[in-house]
């Protein structure tokens, strides 16, 4: 009886250190993690700039060796409106921008002039609109003809054009109305992290050098083979002007050359110096 | 009795940790890298392009530099701690592009990664068999001091 009670005893006091040697290994207390909501309150400010880049501020040279200056270069923005697109939107692939918010920066057409202020002049503010905070990485915006006013093309280009002992003043209205869906900017910096009581950029872009290619890239370069050249342009000049609208230049031009143009003009648009998806007008 | 002492042995020299004094050891473990590669719309590599990558901690901040390779592609490691989108933007001769590349549930893995190794580090990492062991011994104390006690009474009954 006393052997009894000696052996459940040793099991009483046993098994309780069994159980603590074979446990499991403890969870340990389980982490409160708490997250704070991005802050909405207030709003900052977002500034819609429309750049032509230096191509347009300071001249270049074509593909073809004619340098060509502007005077200045009109065109016509509208629909422009920010986006908060989550995931991040990416032109080259065949989606929408899902946009979890977003902000209409120009509602009406609105001209403004790439080639003013001269060469070191910023890029032209458009407009400044109010928003609440968060990253703007989608911008779409669209070319129109204008409404009224003296300029009538979605795009005027005006300027000089030299090469030898050749000047040619032009004025090219290319009126095609486009429209864009782009993604974030791309450039030195990043664009469009917008915080309460603070101020963002965002950037229209136009890549003239799509049209007439730059002499300073080979001339194996996309950006040459794919660009039109002044060339083509110069061969319609008369008495060294040249006043051509986009229907003048599908009569005029080769079909070849007139599909080069039309496709580097769609091409225009960019976030800095990433591409957009062109979509229609 | 002697029986009972060879049997401590044994089963003390089955459970006992091994301990090398002058070994040396490799540890591993697996990372998860992130391979771009950039072309042009021609389908040709953007070759010694420069990188940025930026990490969703802070976006606005470059976390990473480099230049691809002549294949267009170049490879990073993200801090496994930080969880979210990671940018990666890659620029030349006025071309550029970005991309965000989502990168989840990789904090909870890697603590779960650091756990066990510090485990390791700390000798507490006994494998089953091991545990069973020192359980069986424990309570094979418990039992055989029983024993020894009742049959001691028992004599004097």
């Amino acid at each position: 009886m006393v052997k009894q009670q000696v052996l459940l005893t040793a099991f009483a006091i046993g098994l309780p250190l069994f159980t603590l040697g074979c446990g499991g290994t403890t969870p340990s207390d389980e982490e409160t993690t708490t997250s704070e909501s991005p802050s909405t309150s207030g709003s900052g400010t977002i500034t819609l700039v429309a750049n032509g880049e230096d191509f347009v501020r300071q001249g270049f040279v074509t593909k073809d060796g004619w340098q060509v200056d502007f005077d200045h270069v009109y065109v016509t923005l509208n629909d422009v409106t920010a986006y908060q697109s989550e995931p991040a939107f990416d032109p080259d692939q065949d989606q929408d921008i899902q946009a979890k918010n977003e902000v209409t920066l120009v509602s009406e057409p609105t001209t403004v002039d790439l080639a003013a202020g001269g060469a070191e002049a910023a890029p032209i503010q458009v407009t400044e609109e109010k928003a609440s905070p968060g990253m703007y990485n989608a911008l779409a915006w669209q070319l129109v003809t204008p409404e009224a006013g003296d300029v009538n093309s979605a795009m005027v280009l005006e300027g000089t054009a030299q090469k030898e002992d050749r000047t040619i003043d032009f004025v090219l209205n290319l009126d095609k109305p486009l429209a864009y869906q782009c993604g974030e900017y791309v450039g030195d910096a990043r664009k469009g992290f917008l915080e309460a009581d603070t101020q963002t950029e965002l950037e229209t872009t136009f890549h003239f050098d799509h049209i007439f290619g730059d002499a300073e890239a080979p001339a194996d370069d996309a950006i040459n083979t794919g660009a039109v050249g002044f060339d083509p342009m110069a061969e319609l000049a008369d008495n060294g002007s040249l006043n051509v609208d986009l229907a003048t230049l599908e009569q005029e031009l080769s079909p070849e050359n007139y599909q080069t143009l039309e496709k580097a003009i769609q091409g225009l648009g960019h976030v800095g110096e990433g591409h957009c998806k062109e979509t229609e007008a | 009795m002697r029986w009972q002492f060879f049997l401590y042995l044994t089963l003390s020299f089955f459970s006992a940790a091994p301990v090398f004094a002058h070994g040396a050891a490799i540890e591993h473990r697996r990372t998860s890298a992130i391979e771009i590669r950039a072309t042009y719309d021609s389908g040709e590599p953007m070759a010694n392009a420069q990188v940025t990558v930026y990490a969703p901690s802070d976006p606005t901040k470059p976390w990473l530099k480099g230049t691809t390779t002549e294949e267009g592609t170049f490879v990073f490691v993200p801090d496994p701690d930080i969880s979210g989108d990671w940018d990666v933007k890659v620029r030349q001769s006025g071309h550029g592009d970005l991309v965000s590349i989502p990168v989840e549930n990789t904090e909870a893995t890697t603590a779960a990664n650091q756990a066990q190794a510090s485990d390791s580090w700390r000798g507490g990492n006994y494998t089953p068999l091991q545990k069973a062991m020192m359980a069986a011994l424990g309570i094979w104390g418990f039992i055989g001091t029983a024993l020894f006690f009742a049959r001691n009474q028992s004599e004097k009954k």
